[in-house]
């Protein structure tokens, strides 16, 4: 699984694979990071297979860092996780605004 | 208690649902326009690919899912399932089978060439792709149409996701139906801490635009119809144009969900239309009053009560060692109700009642745990007379009855083999080829009936074929050229049927793949008296042939009337007795013939006391018990006939193996052995003492 913690210190890449085979070992990165980080970044540029449980994982993640006051940003979404999205209905770029906070640096 | 293999569990459920992909495949070919037959087929498909998924058979999953692929046009009454179509999944359900259970001896050239053949037969009436494909893409819901479309509410179980459905799937086939406006629901998802990150949280607020039936729906949560909530209701009719359906627009991979226009979502009068910018986040649809329960949500209503009587996966082992243990109960229970029987103690004997009654309770339970229906026997023989028909030309029709009939599974294991060989000679030797059965005015196809019913403590199993019935006079040509009889000996077409089942006997012309080596029927009768049943063969001359099973219901643990000859103690299975008389003076003078008088009917009786060589004087009141094999019966004379006893058999050692009249034994209840009596044998043995006093006095 490649996922490293890159400068700076608060940003997560997520791996290429966050589909139900691999989400396991992806929520516990998150959850390790979020022990760590008042504010995390999560880079989901490298994702290349995901499914219900990758959405489920990084609503959760906005979710948890919202309510405990320690922001969530995500950032560039691959095109296959924009696809997954869409087919699960997030399917404007509002909607996907909405339910995930981007900072829009990359796609 | 050892935990099972999870691999193991997911190959014994395989083998169950590969029983009802068989089944539904070979019905198919008799009812090609059965929905259900179609659905039945793509659940236990379904089913195997996703378990494969989840199990580590990464091929069992990918084939399963091209085989699912190629046969989707049938699932969608695109085509119809020829026979042709029908071989070919029969041979990727085989394949699938071997990947599973014998993954060495696959290969991919096999599985490729299979899908090939597949997908040749379902794209063999396929309109040209292209532009033809999009003029019979689902009809969209006309201008001013006044069918508005569906309201679906898709609530999942949460442990949908590991068994290898993906919601996802679902959606893009619910958007093929027409153009859909899916709204996410996100209220369930939890905090990181509480997440189980394999469970799903999701629901999704959809509204399909077509004028499809609710069947269409149905059909496309057929396969999850267990697991999830679907509630359904129609949209209210508008006067306004569908929505183009923009993903034919879209210039990358079609995606399945359809943003709708705006002015759409506001005319439509469901229940909650939330935009999908819309602030608050959408809540499930309030559920109209009049909504209508959608067929698999009723479904899966009725299968989550069903599950109140749950099932539970025992080994056959752990089974077989209950009933050992049973068996040691009945036993030590009879030492105690003989013990308190020669006592004198009230209480003793209160309590010796009370555990016979017990353990006679738990014998009963103990070999009801143990009982199979006959149906899951019989399903196996379906795939061998469709390869048979295909094989020899001969077209047949298969017809099961009784299948809810059930026997003891080891039964039921020792019963497979001779049915094969039953149903193999059927075909070949019985049912006659097409032009033969033409030319004797019968209908092009032949009919192999299997049948089974409880007849008192047995099951008669039956194979009953209308083909061209025995040639008696070939058989005893034949007899004769074996020198089984002597030319010209006077014999009855039953007793001249019976050399069929003679070690080595064949009136086949040739021998073919299948039969007429005469290795068949000898070592079917074998099996089948070593089951403590019978055979027995009936024939009508260009009618057929029936041959019929008589079973004990179970090889454990029997009734049996406890009787005494001599010194020694026998059993004889209560099944095979159908009543007891005294041994009249008369009868005793008709030494040397052998017969009794039974209200009118002559009846050949053996003598215990003789075939046992018991010393002493014998009682000078002697019962005969007389006891039947199917339409034969024979007098037993015994000394004395103590009563019931309940029998727990124990198999004779290899030493005593060629003591025919003897087919077990078991232990009384001071101790004591007793043998348990053949009666096929002894049936036997005295048609054959009728035969020789024939033959004796014809000379």
């Amino acid at each position: 699984m490649s996922s490293d913690m890159t400068e700076p210190k608060w940003s997560l890449r997520l791996p290429a694979d966050c589909s139900i085979a691999a989400i396991r070992s992806v929520y516990d990165l998150i959850r390790e990071a979020f022990g760590r980080q008042d504010r995390l970044e999560i880079d989901c540029s490298s994702v290349d297979k995901a499914d219900v449980t990758s959405i489920q994982l990084l609503l959760s993640a906005a979710k948890t860092g919202d309510a405990q006051g320690r922001p969530v940003v995500l950032t560039s979404f691959s095109q296959s996780l924009r696809n997954t999205l869409r087919r699960a209905g997030f399917a404007s770029e509002a909607m996907i605004d909405q339910h995930f906070p981007q900072r829009k640096d990359g796609v | 208690m050892s935990a099972m293999d999870p691999t193991e569990v997911f190959r014994q459920e395989a083998s169950e649902l590969f029983e009802v992909l068989e089944g539904a495949l070979l019905d198919l070919g008799q009812r090609p326009d059965d929905r259900e037959l179609v659905d039945s087929a793509f659940r236990a498909l379904h089913t195997i690919k996703g378990s494969g998924a989840m199990f580590g058979f990464d091929k069992v999953a990918s084939f399963t899912h091209e085989f699912e692929t190629a046969f989707d046009r049938v699932r969608k009454g695109e085509i119809k399932p020829t026979q042709e179509l029908i071989s070919v999944a029969l041979a990727a359900k085989d394949y699938i089978r071997a990947l599973i259970e014998d993954p060495q001896s696959t290969d991919d050239i096999i599985g490729e060439a299979i899908l090939d053949d597949l997908k040749r037969f379902v794209s063999s009436d396929r309109p040209a792709a292209g532009v033809a494909e999009i003029v019979e893409a689902p009809p969209l819901a006309p201008v001013h149409s006044k069918q508005a479309g569906w309201h679906l509410y898709l609530e999942f179980e949460s442990h949908i996701l590991r068994n290898g459905s993906n919601p996802l799937d679902l959606l893009d086939d619910l958007c093929k139906l027409g153009p859909c406006f899916v709204v996410p629901v996100t209220d369930g998802i939890p905090f990181l801490d509480e997440m189980d990150p394999e469970d799903c949280y999701l629901k999704w607020d959809v509204k399909l635009h077509a004028a499809c039936d609710k069947a269409a729906i149905d059909d496309v949560f057929m396969f999850v119809s267990d697991e999830m909530k679907l509630t359904l209701s129609p949209l209210e009719q508008v006067e306004a144009p569908a929505p183009a359906p923009l993903f034919q627009l879209l210039d990358e991979e079609p995606a399945p969900v359809v943003e709708m226009p705006t002015p759409v979502v506001e005319v439509v009068a469901a229940p909650v239309a939330v935009e999908p910018a819309a602030k608050a986040e959408p809540k499930p649809a309030v559920k109209p009053e009049a909504k209508l329960e959608s067929k698999p949500e009723a479904k899966a209503e009725a299968k989550r009560d069903d599950r109140g009587i749950a099932t539970v996966r025992v080994q056959a082992e752990r089974l077989d060692e209950l009933m050992d243990r049973v068996g040691e109960l009945v036993i030590a229970q009879a030492r105690l109700t003989q013990l308190a029987a020669s006592g004198s103690d009230l209480s003793i004997k209160m309590i010796a009642e009370e555990i016979e009654r017990l353990a006679s309770s738990l014998r009963d339970t103990t070999m009801g745990a143990r009982m199979v229906p006959i149906g899951s026997l019989f399903g196996r023989f379906r795939r061998l007379i469709h390869d048979l028909s295909r094989d020899l030309s001969k077209p047949v029709e298969f017809v099961t009855t009784g299948e809810d009939t059930e026997l003891d599974k080891t039964m039921i294991e020792c019963l497979a083999d001779p049915l094969v060989h039953l149903i193999r000679n059927a075909i070949d030797h019985g049912i006659e080829d097409t032009a033969t059965r033409m030319a004797n005015g019968k209908t092009e196809q032949g009919r192999i009936e299997l049948a089974a019913v409880h007849s008192g403590a047995q099951v008669l199993v039956t194979v009953k074929d209308n083909g061209g019935g025995l040639n008696t006079a070939r058989i005893r040509a034949k007899a004769e050229e074996q020198g089984l009889i002597a030319a010209g000996a006077v014999l009855t077409d039953h007793e001249i049927h019976q050399f069929l089942f003679h070690p080595g006997f064949s009136t086949a012309q040739t021998i073919s793949a299948l039969s007429g080596r005469g290795v068949g029927m000898d070592v079917v009768k074998r099996t089948i008296e070593n089951m403590r049943g019978s055979i027995d063969l009936s024939t009508r001359s260009g009618e057929g042939t029936t041959v019929t099973l008589r079973l004990p219901l179970t090889l454990a643990i029997i009734e049996g009337l406890l009787i005494r000859v001599g010194e020694g103690r026998y059993i004889i299975p209560l099944s095979a007795v159908e009543e007891c008389i005294e041994l009249t003076a008369e009868d005793e003078r008709s030494r040397g013939r052998n017969f009794l008088n039974v209200r009118g009917k002559l009846v050949p009786f053996l003598k215990l006391r003789e075939i046992m060589t018991a010393s002493g004087t014998p009682d000078r009141h002697q019962k005969t018990i007389i006891i039947s094999t199917g339409e034969t019966h024979v007098g037993l004379v015994v000394d004395q006939i103590i009563g019931n006893h309940q029998t727990v058999i124990k198999s004779l050692s290899k030493l005593h193996s060629d003591v025919t009249i003897f087919s077990g034994a078991t232990i009384l209840g001071d101790g004591t052995a007793a043998l348990i009596l053949d009666v096929a044998q002894l049936v036997a043995l005295a048609q054959s003492k009728v035969e020789k006093q024939h033959i004796s006095e014809a000379a």
